[in-house]
């Protein structure tokens, strides 16, 4: 565990922007959206309402600027991956792999996500208001991710860094071959994942969980359990063959 | 990589537009897959039908002299090749298709029974609207199919959903791979099954086909499906009252359900969900290896082509 906490995400400073730009995703294709956007980023817009977006993949990929883009509605595939500093809303599902590999950033899902939500991100913060499916925030190596409901199977799936919130319940081989990192869960773990180990959340700890969950106005428990790495895979050892037996 | 797609009435409306549903749900995915297209509408009963293919150099004649000796008789033939065909009472079943086959080398059964309508072709949604015009069909539930192919042929034979030979009324859809299809399709032959294709969904239905055949509810023999194939896949099966999916233990193929008071849809992505049915529910993935099964009443709903 990092001794030093990463200081809270602030209050989303571009929340209070007004909407500048609009728009509508009805009769366009993706390409032409995502052109539009990038387009309104380049002249300056800081706030952009999309529109009707239907679920389509691939939209708000690799955003550089700190924007407040904001669907109305569910996204497909990919949205807000790696992006950089900006802040995506979504009022309705995401697809596989939001927020994917993402840098740094706020991306808030009203909804559902789909498989694969934070999956690798480096740094930022992705909330997930409702479930998630499976694969969440595999491979993290940074940042945060909280999931207001349960989760599917494989959450924190060698993860390196970072921490992950499972408001509800976790499905099976929670926090499986994490290296580092910290997986928080308010509710049931169906099963743990090798080499994930419970340990007591500290006052550090319940503190964090407790700004972010004001911050993020998500409804969350009182209490979590905490899931870190038991390092036994780290180094192999011979005299530990069937803990990398069952792991491999 | 392929498209699939259910939708369940839950009002069991007489009038509720199933073709043109499920063909905006499929036009959505169409990009998953153009290769061929298709769809299993299901209504009230009707009277019991088949749906044949024969080659195109069939002449009419020889057709309808070999089905009236079956006692079958032909209602409307497509530009397409296809013709529905009226089973008379009297027919035994038993062996039909192979019979109907002796006489029409080349033919095919695309499907049979009493409730379901199955339409399918080589190419995209937008193709089968046009040479079917399934747009214009009720029914109170259904699947469809757009298929990118990757192992087998495309034709019209290897196009879904696939109607499980030998079962009235039962119709597959699928998108993924399983994995240990040579190992199935191997016990099932054995066992005197026969293979319309070399395409690994058929499968499906032969395995329901034969679950069902020992006793099993279809319930039951989709849930044990999730423990005997390997693979990555999800699935849809319909009957005449039941619509159901079943997710792999990976959850390596998506699929996206949305439930409300009044209709279930089913989705390989949400995209057709929200094309085919707009914004007022939400959606959520179901979790790997599970599955889910749902019924109406099959005697008060028809089936009915505008």
């Amino acid at each position: 565990m990092p001794k030093q906490l990463p200081s809270l995400p602030a209050k989303l400073k571009v929340e209070n922007v007004p909407v500048s730009y609009s728009i509508d995703c009805r009769d366009k294709s993706t390409r032409e959206i995502n052109e539009l956007l990038r387009q309104a980023i380049a002249d300056g817009q800081e706030h952009i309402d999309i529109r009707e977006p239907d679920a389509r993949h691939n939209l708000a990929v690799a955003l550089l600027r700190p924007v407040r883009v904001v669907f109305a509605g569910s996204v497909g595939y990919y949205c807000g991956g790696m992006m950089d500093g900006a802040t995506i809303e979504v009022h309705g599902s995401a697809g596989w792999g939001a927020a994917e590999s993402m840098l740094n950033g706020t991306m808030i899902i009203d909804g559902n996500a789909g498989s694969g939500v934070a999956a690798s991100i480096r740094g930022g913060t992705v909330v997930v208001r409702g479930d998630a499916a499976a694969r969440a925030g595999v491979s993290m190596k940074g940042g945060t991710l909280l999931i207001g409901g349960a989760c599917g199977y494989m959450a924190g799936f060698m993860m390196q860094k970072g921490r992950i919130i499972i408001c509800g319940d976790a499905s099976d081989a929670l926090a499986d071959s994490m290296y580092e990192g910290v997986v928080f869960v308010g509710g049931q773990i169906a099963s743990l994942g090798n080499d994930a180990v419970i340990e007591e959340p500290t006052a550090e700890d319940r503190a964090w969980l407790n700004e972010m969950l004001v911050t993020y106005r998500v409804p969350g428990p009182t209490a979590f359990r905490k899931v870190v790495s038991g390092r036994k895979l780290w180094n192999f050892d011979r005299r530990e063959l069937e803990v990398w037996r069952a792991a491999l | 990589m392929c498209g699939i797609v259910g939708f369940l009435d839950k009002n069991q409306r007489t009038d509720f537009p199933l073709g043109r549903t499920l063909l905006a749900m499929l036009q959505a995915l169409s990009c998953r897959g153009p290769d061929s297209a298709g769809v299993a509408l299901f209504g009230g009963r009707g009277e019991m039908r088949l749906r044949l293919s024969v080659p195109p150099e069939t002449d009419r004649q020889t057709l309808s002299n070999a089905l009236q000796e079956e006692g079958l008789t032909i209602l409307h033939s497509y530009r397409t090749g296809v013709h529905d065909v009226r089973i008379g009472a009297e027919v035994d079943l038993t062996k039909l298709e192979k019979r109907i086959q002796h006489r029409l080398p080349g033919s095919e059964v695309l499907c049979l029974g009493e409730h379901m309508s199955l339409f399918k072709q080589v190419g995209s949604p937008d193709e089968l609207e046009a040479a079917y015009r399934i747009s214009t069909l009720y029914g109170t539930h259904g699947i469809g199919h757009t298929r990118m192919s990757t192992e087998s042929r495309v034709d019209l034979s290897h196009s879904q959903p696939f109607w499980a030979h030998g079962v009235a009324d039962l119709a597959t859809v699928h998108n993924g791979h399983i994995t240990n299809y040579h190992k199935l399709r191997r016990r099932f032959e054995q066992e005197g099954y026969r293979f319309y294709t070399e395409n690994d969904s058929e499968v499906i239905g032969v395995y329901l086909r034969d679950r069902m055949a020992a006793g099993r509810s279809l319930e039951g023999a989709m849930r044990s499906s999730l423990e005997d194939f390997d693979g990555s896949f999800c699935y849809l099966a319909a009957t005449s009252d039941q619509l159901g999916f079943v997710k792999d233990r990976y959850g390596f193929k998506p699929l996206m359900l949305a439930e409300t008071e009044d209709f279930v849809a089913i989705a390989t992505e949400e995209v057709a969900l929200r094309g085919a049915l707009g914004r007022d529910f939400t959606a959520h993935e179901p979790a790997p290896g599970t599955m889910r099964l749902w019924s109406i009443n099959a005697e008060t709903a028809s089936l009915a082509a505008g």
